[in-house]
């Protein structure tokens, strides 16, 4: 099977007031297909812009990547729309639903995007928030759900539309240490059931909970570490 | 494609109810633009209706010949004040020199009150021979009957009153037969004139009083200022005009190179007159008028600006879910067309409701054409003042404005 994610030589580079700034300074990486990740570094370390890289928010300034044999780094804006829609899942610190919108409805934005008939919409919508466990609160708004639930709403969101990988950045970081705890529960029943799981993190116990860790410094993979042994949903 | 559409709709009414004050503060501009155009265009419409009502009194194929024209005359008054009196005998000649006359009526005219015991009317009334029927298709006597050509000869006190005297003078009875007193001149009404309403909703036609020509110079003047109404037989008024033009210098007796010392009046003159005029009043007003929607446009433009910025997070969220960058344009320009759509039909109902009040006092009603002309103008400026914020937003890069706060 070919890789999932392929990137050769990326760089990324930011021209900060006539300063060259090497956010990513030449990162290979190869993701497979059902691997559960996580991205770790200090603050500069690059991994949010590696992050943004993956989720195709951003193109690099040299390099190449390649989603599942799609070349990203050739793309214009309207395809990296797409393939963010189609095949990305992204799970925000801050949660990001709509103020305004029922959890359902949040839910049901990326199939809008999609061109999904509203009774495939519904359906979908539901089902995402169900295997998160929100059967109950599918028509509260997020200022009627606590923090856990509303990152559960973002994970359903993240879901719905069947993506290749999930990007979750700092999932934990706005919640309490249970709703923390459920949240990964979650991600971890996600990856037993297949999914590729990509986390960004700066805590060593939440990164434990991936099968390989990849350590950032100034913009390089410093350590590429594979758990010998493969955590079972703690 | 349709999903999309009722999202941005909801998106967008929900922003619009959300932020209502704000909403109804912007939307105001927009109102106030589209009422101010549509109330503009609709007194001009009325202006128009209302002109040609009136101008079938006058007659299309009607020349007037008048020592002085209607308008435009660039003449000193005294020149004018020297040209002799147009003379009666005139209609008869041009009748028999001209191919293209049906009927002619000389007629005099001066102002005056008809008394009848103590009630009293300020009317105008005229002299003119029983042709004058003929020459004006628009006066008919609805009551009794006109005055005969012997009536006119032997100069009877015989009137013909129009329906405002007749309601005047008469308020609960049969005026035909009964006698009034024009100063110290005792008339007997013989006929009442149908009614024709009033011309350019300014003054009524049917204030007025018609007696023989015979009697009217017997009685006030005998040179006094006179008109000759010609009506033709023919629809080719230029020829026509042309050729009574001719005889008519003629008739005053004047030398190739002189100045002519008459005017021949007719409704076209008064109608290029008056399209002159509705050119420059109305054109000046709807200009001023689409000022103010073009204020209304900016403060969309404005308040859009302020919405894509307050939403800068929530477009990066779409953005990262995988809206493309002409989802969000339509999502922030439906925002812009349903304020100004909304707006102009706020503008459209006051500004129909308004024109019903006004047309208690002037002629007005509000063309169909101009009510969906106003609401395409308030769509299109909803799309051109949304445009550059709705672009804005659609260009964000998703990284700032998932980060910005």
């Amino acid at each position: 099977m070919a890789d999932l994610i392929s990137l050769k030589e990326i760089k990324r580079h930011y021209d900060v007031g006539g300063e060259v700034v090497r956010a990513l300074d030449g990162i290979d990486l190869t993701i497979n297909h059902n691997e559960y990740i996580s991205i770790m570094g200090p603050s500069g370390s690059g991994k949010s812009t590696l992050m943004n890289m993956i989720g195709c928010l951003d193109t690099p300034t040299e390099g190449v990547y390649e989603f599942e044999g799609e070349l990203v780094h050739e793309m214009d804006d309207n395809q990296l729309a797409s393939i963010r829609n189609r095949k990305i899942g992204f799970v925000f610190q801050t949660f990001n639903l709509l103020p305004k919108a029922t959890a359902l409805r949040n839910v049901e934005v990326p199939l809008i995007y999609a061109n999904i008939t509203k009774s495939d919409r519904i359906e979908k919508a539901k089902k995402a928030l169900i295997s998160v466990g929100l059967e109950e609160r599918m028509h509260h708004k997020p200022n009627e759900l606590s923090g856990g639930q509303r990152q559960r709403v973002a994970i359903a969101r993240a879901l719905v539309n069947d993506p290749s990988i999930i990007l979750a950045d700092e999932p934990t970081g706005n919640l309490d240490s249970k709703s923390g705890v459920e949240i990964m529960k979650i991600l971890d029943k996600l990856h037993n059931a297949g999914n590729t799981i990509i986390l960004v993190t700066h805590e060593e116990y939440i990164a434990d909970h991936a099968d390989r860790t990849i350590n950032l410094f100034d913009g390089k993979i410093k350590e590429d570490i594979r758990s010998a042994k493969r955590k079972v949903g703690a | 494609m349709l999903g999309l559409f009722w999202e941005n709709l909801r998106i967008s009414l929900g922003s619009i109810f959300g932020n209502k004050s704000r909403s109804i503060l912007t939307a105001l501009g927009i109102v106030i633009g589209v009422l101010s155009v549509t109330l503009m265009g609709t007194l001009i419409s009325g202006l128009d209706r209302t002109f040609e009502k009136s101008m079938s009194f006058l007659g299309r194929d009607v020349l007037i010949i008048s020592r002085m024209n209607w308008f435009g005359g660039d003449m000193d008054w005294w020149e004018l004040r020297n040209r002799p009196r147009i003379k009666e005998d005139y209609g008869e000649q041009l009748r028999e020199k001209s191919q293209f006359v049906a009927a002619v009526a000389p007629m005099s005219e001066r102002g005056g009150s008809i008394i009848r015991g103590d009630l009293r009317t300020d009317t105008r009334f005229f002299g003119t021979t029983p042709e004058y029927m003929a020459t004006n298709e628009s006066a008919d006597v609805i009551t009794g009957r006109y005055f005969t050509d012997g009536e006119n000869r032997s100069g009877s006190r015989v009137l013909v009153i129009g329906g405002d005297v007749a309601d005047g003078l008469f308020p609960n009875e049969d005026p035909i037969d009964k006698y009034v007193k024009i100063g110290s001149h005792k008339f007997r009404v013989i006929g009442i004139l149908k009614k024709q309403g009033k011309f350019m909703g300014l003054f009524s036609l049917d204030n007025q009083a018609v007696m023989p020509l015979g009697t009217y110079q017997r009685l006030f003047s005998r040179r006094g200022w006179m008109n000759v109404r010609i009506k033709l037989n023919t629809e080719n008024y230029d020829e026509a005009k042309e050729e009574i033009y001719g005889i008519m210098r003629q008739l005053r007796g004047l030398k190739p190179m002189e100045k002519d010392d008459f005017a021949i009046n007719q409704s076209a003159t008064m109608e290029a007159q008056y399209k002159s005029i509705k050119l420059a009043i109305g054109g000046t007003g709807l200009f001023i008028t689409a000022l103010s929607l073009i204020v209304g446009g900016i403060g969309i433009m404005n308040i859009m600006f302020v919405s894509v910025k307050e939403r800068t997070k929530e477009i990066g969220v779409r953005k990262a879910l995988g809206a493309t960058q002409s989802m969000i344009l339509g999502q922030f320009l439906m925002e812009a067309v349903l304020i100004c759509l909304i707006a102009g039909l706020v503008g459209m109902g006051l500004a129909g409701s308004l024109s019903l009040l006004i047309n208690q006092f002037f002629p007005s009603s509000m063309p169909v054409g101009l009510a969906i002309g106003a609401i395409m103008l308030s769509v299109i400026i909803g799309i051109v003042s949304g445009l550059v914020p709705s672009y804005q937003a659609a260009r964000l890069d998703p990284i700032d404005a998932l980060r910005y706060e």
